[in-house]
């Protein structure tokens, strides 16, 4: 987060000279702490391939990348979000929202108000799809925003209305349903299912979603006014930085993304329902804050969060492959997540001077 | 007269932050039935320095001995039970419970079922008040008390506890004259029972009144300690500062330009009633009035954080309206805000820091401008003298007058050239306090116009070259520079 960190100005007086020399500690401290996150992700690997004997296979590693990309997506939005101090329940619900119409625009004639559109193109289909993420989101932000009402509650709403919306468009059937008049594309399913250079298609359109955003954070008035509002929102209003337009654009992208990740998960499974993806608004939360993301806003990066989508990912996988049930995998995630939150607060603790 | 007890010795303490010393070999003692007082810059360490004998932090190296016995990390708990107690500079009150839960939090008296006795509970929160000489209502929520009363509760919470070694940081920060006169009394009395205080103060005047004995801190050592008598305001700011202060009001005589700003009957929030006024460039124009007069509120109505009920402003001989501050900043307004936590994102370096106020009306996905953000950081920190004078640490580990100073230079970069100043230099110390009075020379010497608003009256009659005294709301006199005098100012305020 320190794009300035290349060139401290320095004068030389006694006191300066004390205070560089020990930053050069600080620094490698605050590297090693930035660096946690992937350091974890890479001994579990390690020991993984030790313990088992088909971790480290292509087939594997494919096989976790393709299912770590849905959450790896929704986390990369979900960062933006609890970079403002908030947090997006209704991810997941998004995510079903736009499959289910996506996969009903695919899949069967457009009928409205009585009046028949046909198949509509599949890329007309995805965009419609795309934007309706783009438009709940926006619409979680316009409400938090103008009615001043914590992100929690409002998004715990909005899941549910999301939820039911879904419900509506796919009439609680799965997508594409007995008389569908078209299958799901070819291309959709090469998103989910497919490889590129031999590279799992959603593990790399997500990869490339976190670049995206990772400069958007990064080099953008937008970005810097996310870490401004979730550092100190009144330190933003007063200079000059709109609270509610860096909400809402927050909150869109977050929807986009779900959306995005959404329409990936209708590929990999062929098929979308209204209740798909429950529960994964949770997971990506943990990605995030796995990823090393303040939970209260502020601090923090898109990186660490797909790196903490990996970690769950492959977790679930190692602990397959150990043959551990999944009674016990469920617990031992949750532990992860708690012992990863605990570590957190500590480092955040030996930063400052609390 | 035999020799005092030695309460608390400190030999060569030291406290190391990551990528920063904040306490270096600190050694001194304190004896039982003194008052030592504690000066230094901010980012001397004083606070540190109280936190660590209240058992808040850890010391990195050195010894604590408490009445002779040597403690080797100390605790909250421990240096409770050996009678240290610590007033807070920042209050650290419950707000949402009742004075008497916070004077008693954790010892609330109960009856035999351990039900909370209320009513004995308090008469105890009365009787501790009683002995501060204030008249609070201890049932009423700590949050509805004024920042003078809310003081008063934190001194009598650690009262009530009896200590024998008391700590005040800065305890009359918010108190009236009246309020901080009842203090010494008490102090006094704390006194002739043999409780040691230490006691950090930025104002020079209280010397005389109570202390024994002056320690000097300076970069995290101590320069001296000496007894009162000796401690003229002259040697010690010499030796808090490491130089001679040669001028604290550097006032200079600037070029009247201009119009920049004229208010007409401006209205708004609960206390500004009716105010007008014109600020010229190269002008500083004070602004004064007693609590609630409506100073409180004139800054964030200008700024357009608050919206305006009646009347009209004209940045520049143009009438405008500010929705928001973003209005108010592309009209060349820049605001140092009364509460600097306000005006920080404290975990980010100066850079973005400085930068913030450049990222209003922009688009959202325009780039940002990193080059110039890293040269104007570089120049600023070099030009203000910026302590520590580095680009990568984060602001929280700056010191308050070093943090006003990064605010400032963010108003400088965005090209502000009317600012106000709100409370300017409250809780800084006196070397940055001379640094900031002089910045506001230079400022208006290049042509901007400063709008400063203060409750400090020696720092109006030094800096300003009229005031404005607001009363009820409303202006109650404007006086020109040669009218100024604390009490020309007093009697027009009240």
């Amino acid at each position: 987060m320190s794009e300035t960190s290349s060139e401290p100005t320095v004068t030389k007086t006694s006191y300066e000279a004390t205070t560089v020399a020990q930053s050069g500690r600080a620094h490698l401290r605050h590297l090693l702490f930035q660096a946690g996150p992937l350091l974890a992700l890479i001994l579990l690997m390690a020991y993984l391939s030790f313990a088992t004997s088909n971790f480290l296979t292509v087939d594997n590693l494919s096989n976790i990348a393709r299912q770590s990309a849905f959450v790896a997506i929704v986390a990369v939005g979900q960062t933006f979000v609890i970079l403002t101090g908030g947090i997006d329940l209704s991810v997941a619900a998004i995510a079903a929202l736009s499959a289910s119409i996506t996969a009903v625009l695919l899949t069967q004639p457009l009928v409205l108000f009585g009046l028949d559109f046909g198949l509509l193109p599949p890329e007309l289909a995805v965009a419609i799809g795309l934007l309706v993420g783009l438009i709940a989101g926006a619409f979680n932000g316009w409400v938090i925003a103008t009615f001043k009402i914590p992100d929690f509650i409002a998004t715990l709403g909005t899941m549910t209305i999301f939820r039911g919306a879904a419900l509506l468009v796919t009439n609680g059937l799965p997508v594409p349903s007995f008389d569908a008049q078209r299958q799901l594309p070819d291309t959709l399913i090469w998103v989910g299912g497919g490889t590129l250079f031999g590279f799992p298609v959603s593990a790399l359109l997500a990869l490339l979603c976190g670049l995206i955003a990772w400069y958007v954070l990064r080099y953008t008035v937008l970005g810097r006014s996310i870490y401004a509002v979730g550092g100190n929102r009144e330190a933003a209003r007063v200079s000059g930085i709109s609270i509610e337009r860096t909400k809402i654009m927050t909150y869109a992208i977050s929807g986009l993304l779900a959306a995005i990740a959404g329409i990936v998960l209708v590929g990999r499974l062929n098929s979308a329902n209204a209740l798909m993806a429950e529960g994964e608004e949770l997971r990506s939360i943990a990605s995030v804050v796995i990823g090393g993301t303040n939970l209260f806003g502020g601090e923090g990066g898109v990186l660490g969060s797909i790196v903490g989508a990996a970690i769950i990912g492959v977790l679930g996988n190692g602990l397959n492959l150990l043959d551990v049930s999944p009674f016990w995998q469920r617990i031992a995630q949750g532990f992860v997540i708690v012992v990863v939150v605990i570590f957190d607060q500590w480092r955040r603790r030996s930063m400052t001077r609390i | 007269m035999s020799e005092p007890e030695i309460l608390l010795k400190l030999d060569q303490v030291e406290k190391r932050f990551p990528g920063v010393i904040a306490l270096k070999s600190i050694s001194m003692d304190l004896r039982a039935g003194e008052v030592q007082v504690l000066l230094g810059e901010n980012g001397a360490g004083k606070s540190t320095l109280m936190k660590i004998l209240a058992g808040e932090y850890r010391a990195s190296a050195g010894t604590i001995t408490v009445r002779g016995k040597e403690v080797s990390t100390l605790t909250p708990e421990l240096a409770g039970e050996l009678g240290i107690g610590l007033v807070h500079q920042e209050l650290s009150l419950v707000p949402a419970l009742s004075v008497t839960e916070n004077i008693f939090l954790n010892r609330l008296p109960c009856d035999p079922l351990r039900r909370i006795d209320w009513r004995k509970a308090h008469d105890m929160a009365r009787r501790a008040l009683d002995a501060l000489g204030v008249s609070i209502d201890p049932t009423v929520e700590v949050r509805r008390l004024e920042v003078a009363e809310q003081q008063l509760v934190e001194i009598a919470r650690v009262l009530e506890r009896g200590p024998r070694i008391l700590l005040l940081d800065e305890p009359t920060s918010a108190l009236s004259d009246g309020e901080r006169l009842r203090l010494f009394d008490v102090i006094r009395r704390l006194k002739s029972r043999g409780v040691g205080m230490i006691y950090i103060s930025h104002h020079l005047a209280e010397i005389p009144m109570i202390a024994d004995r002056v320690t000097v801190l300076r970069d995290g050592v101590v320069v001296e300690t000496l007894p009162a008598e000796k401690a003229d305001e002259d040697t010690v700011v010499r030796m808090m500062v490491g130089r001679a202060l040669d001028e604290q009001f550097p006032k200079q005589a600037a070029a009247i330009g201009a119009l920049a700003l004229a208010v007409e009957n401006l209205a708004s929030g609960v206390s500004l009633k009716d105010i007008s006024f014109t600020l010229r460039r190269g002008e500083i124009l004070g602004i004064y009035g007693l609590m609630g007069a409506g100073q409180s509120e004139l800054a964030p109505a200008l700024f357009g954080l608050q919206p305006i009920k009646a009347g009209g402003i004209a940045v520049d001989g143009k009438a405008v309206h500010f929705s928001y501050s973003s209005d108010a900043i592309a009209a060349g307004l820049g605001l140092i805000s009364r509460d600097r936590r306000q005006s920080l994102v404290p975990m980010q370096p100066v850079g973005p820091n400085l930068s913030l106020s450049w990222l209003s009306r922009r688009r959202l996905l325009a780039p940002l401008d990193l080059k110039r953000e890293r040269e104007e950081s570089g120049r600023y920190v070099r030009e203000l003298r910026v302590r520590p004078s580095s680009l990568t640490h984060q602001l929280m580990f700056f010191s308050g007058g070093n943090q006003q100073k990064v605010i400032l230079a963010r108003w400088m970069s965005s090209g502000a050239h009317v600012l106000i100043f709100d409370e300017p230099t409250r809780g800084i110390d006196v070397g940055a306090k001379a640094e900031v009075f002089a910045l506001m020379s230079r400022l208006v010497n290049e042509g901007a116009a400063i709008l400063m608003i203060s409750s400090e009256l020696n720092e109006l009659i030094g800096m300003a070259d009229r005031v404005l005294v607001l009363h009820g709301g409303r202006v109650s006199a404007e006086l020109d520079r040669d009218q100024l005098s604390q009490e020309n100012l007093l009697r027009h305020a009240s």
